[in-house]
């Protein structure tokens, strides 16, 4: 696992040897497409940069399969909300790609209130010859045109459109926290605080909501949506996730308004671990259904969690991420680092789960060796071919040359996305500004 | 940070201190929370309700706490910028027959009686936990309806430890203007806790120069009655009412 490594640093803001981050340029989202050939990246400025893989070739065995810029292009802008007085962010919360049914390429990104669907193609003919208009576009002087010629195709310098082929508008009151596209291809989910809606991908006046917690009165909010996400095979079926630490799966065949869940998972609260901050730390940040579709891996403050569909009473598998910040929680609080929203990934074969954590380290639990592994993120220990060094954390006791200390973690240096190619052992590391993509050459193949 | 001088204290005593530093941390973060970009994050701040809720909850149910005097309405105020004393003189009337949306809150002049007692002294049956608000159709149909945290509604305010700021000061707390807070926090916790809240505060709207026409009937109404001003409320964040004094 991550024994032989290539590591690839892609900077976006350009100020490689300072420590100060422009807060626009803060990565705040990473997927791969269904292919892994692309890698679409969001962040706080509403921007959105897609890398391509480039192809294995013979002549640069050391280049192939390297991740470079393809297309950048700005997805959303502050806006401003004149009726309650604020302003909407322009952070691309999520993106999500859809199935490629074309030469084109589609993704959905979302910011707190408005989801967009852009189509991303590529242009590398142009016709040339018109009759009409000169090479600058220009019209020419009809006197001269003493011929008719039929325009070809010539080749030209690639070139990569992004459009916004769809807005979906107004579709929610609170902060929308995920999509979901619907293994159906037409249909996708988009969940706030409180509501989930429903959407045709060609509709954009108008979208169902099937799911809604928003109690009578206000006061009486006890749990918020999370996120949420389509089952990968059943187009029927989805889960979201709650404050209270709770996955409900829900059928939509059911009946339009999915308010009664079909299933409810949850795990009884462990009395002996009873804090003030207990329930901010059973907050679910991410939920992510395995390819497979058996299984659902949730993330909370300390740990990931596997669910078997088929067992609503508790999680199949625990691993702790980082349990020593458990007596830090009050400090924690404090600094607002406990509200962290860490997400979590499944590898393609669903036998390795990833997660991200603090002092830019990520974490990797192999679900059949119940080997786990901690690795950093890094400008120092990341060159390139560099092998990752597995980290530790001392929490007192023996401590090792190279391990850190739990004092000394840096808090601002946080992962929280990650992701992981469809197929390949690849994976996207966001750390602030900077992405990491690090692949495994030795074990290219999923095991 | 937790302090190694909590440790020579009694356990309940640090345990409580403890408490009453979480309930000033989070008063902090909900205040700091309006002014940002976005809009209040309703489930950040539902999170930081319940912590608000577990440790006020601890911190008043630890026994053998000495019981706070009884609040003077005209305040008092070293930290409070006169106005705000003005105001809460003015709450003391009755509750003002704003209370047009059908409000079934408990006027708060039958918790206020027991400040300063101790539960069992508090004449009339302890009011419900819970203060259901009930908001008026005008305020339901707006889209984006304020969201408000859950009150804790107590009879008596919580035992303080020795204050060193004179005890009305708290009243004031329970005013419209946040910058008192600020104030509070400043100075000193023992300020912050030593008040009994009734209900909740309503912060100043964005800006705060809308809430300088309305201020007065803010303020003078009780914590309770807050959402009764409407047209305002229309116009307020979502989650910009939601702070709960203590």
């Amino acid at each position: 696992m991550g024994e032989d490594t290539d590591a690839r640093k892609i900077n976006h803001s350009f100020l490689r040897d300072h420590n100060y981050v422009t807060e626009a340029d803060i990565i705040s989202t990473v997927e791969f497409n269904h292919t892994g050939e692309l890698l679409a990246t969001g962040d706080k400025g509403g921007r959105v940069v897609i890398f391509q893989r480039e192809p294995e070739s013979k002549n640069e065995p050391y280049n192939q399969g390297e991740y470079n810029v393809y297309s950048t292009f700005q997805s959303h802008e502050p806006e401003f909300d004149y009726l309650k007085s604020l302003e909407i962010e322009e952070k691309i919360n999520k993106i999500k790609w859809l199935p490629q049914q074309n030469a084109a390429h589609s993704l959905l990104s979302t910011n707190d209130k408005t989801i967009k669907l852009w189509k991303i193609t590529e242009r590398d003919k142009r016709p040339e010859g018109y009759n009409l208009k000169d090479e600058e576009g220009k019209l020419k002087d009809l006197s001269t045109v003493t011929s008719l010629q039929v325009p070809v195709l010539k080749p030209m310098d690639l070139m990569v459109e992004v459009t916004p082929r769809r807005i979906f508008a107004n579709g929610h009151t609170y902060h929308v926290n995920s999509i979901s596209v619907n293994s159906d291809c037409e249909t996708y989910m988009s969940a706030d605080d409180l509501r989930i809606n429903l959407w045709h991908l060609a509709i954009t006046d108008r979208s169902f909501n099937i799911v809604d917690i928003k109690p009578a009165n206000m006061e009486d909010l006890t749990e918020v949506i999370t996120a949420s996400e389509f089952h990968p095979h059943h187009c029927n079926l989805f889960v979201y996730s709650s404050s209270k630490g709770s996955l409900r799966l829900c059928d939509m065949r059911a009946s339009a308004l999915c308010d009664k869940h079909s299933k409810l998972y949850e795990e009884p609260e462990d009395p002996s671990n009873r804090s003030f901050f207990s329930e901010i730390i059973s907050s679910v940040s991410d939920v992510k259904f395995s390819h497979s579709g058996r299984y659902m891996l949730t993330r909370d403050y300390l740990t990931v969690k596997v669910w078997d569909l088929n067992m609503e009473t508790k999680p199949v598998e625990t691993y702790q991420v980082h349990d020593y910040l458990r007596s830090k929680l009050c400090s924690l609080y404090e600094n607002d680092c406990i509200f962290d929203k860490f997400e979590c990934a499944w590898n393609g074969s669903d036998s390795v789960i990833m997660t991200g954590a603090y002092n830019n380290f990520f974490r990797m639990f192999d679900r059949n060796t119940k080997r786990d592994v901690t690795l950093e993120a890094s400008r120092e220990s990341s060159k390139p071919r560099a092998i990752l060094k597995p980290r530790r954390v001392c929490v007192g006791g023996k401590r090792r040359k190279d391990d850190i200390s739990v004092d000394s973690l840096d808090f601002t240096k946080k992962i929280l996305h990650t992701a992981w190619h469809p197929t390949e052992n690849i994976i996207a590391i966001a750390a602030t500004n900077n992405l990491y993509i690090f692949q495994d050459k030795v074990n290219s193949e999923m095991h | 940070m937790v302090h190694a001088t909590w440790m020579i204290l009694p356990p309940a005593f640090t345990f409580k201190l403890e408490a009453h530093r979480i309930v000033s941390i989070s008063l902090g973060k909900i205040y700091s929370a309006r002014g940002q970009r976005g809009g209040l994050k309703l489930h950040k701040n539902l999170l930081v309700s319940l912590v608000l809720r577990s440790a006020r909850q601890v911190y008043l149910s630890e026994p053998g706490c000495p019981p706070e005097p009884p609040p003077a309405p005209a305040g008092h105020p070293e930290e409070e910028p006169p106005p705000r004393t003005a105001a809460w003189a003015a709450e003391e009337p009755p509750p003002p027959p704003q209370d047009e949306a059908g409000r079934d809150c408990q006027g708060p002049r039958p918790r206020r009686c027991c400040c300063g007692e101790n539960r069992g002294g508090c004449a009339g049956a302890p009011p419900p936990p819970h203060c259901p608000r009930k908001r008026s159709a005008g305020e339901r149909g707006q889209a984006g309806s304020p969201v408000k945290k859950p009150r804790r509604e107590e009879e008596e305010p919580p035992p303080l430890p020795p204050p060193p700021s004179p005890p009305c000061e708290q009243e004031d707390m329970e005013t419209g203007n946040v910058a008192s807070l600020i104030s509070i926090f400043g100075s000193s916790f023992s300020g912050l806790l030593s008040k009994e809240p009734k209900g909740r505060r309503r912060p100043p709207l964005d800006g705060g120069e809308a809430a300088a026409g309305t201020a007065p009937a803010e303020a003078a109404a009780e914590p309770g009655q807050i959402c009764c001003d409407e047209p305002v409320l229309r116009t307020l964040n979502p989650w910009s009412t939601a702070i709960v004094a203590f």
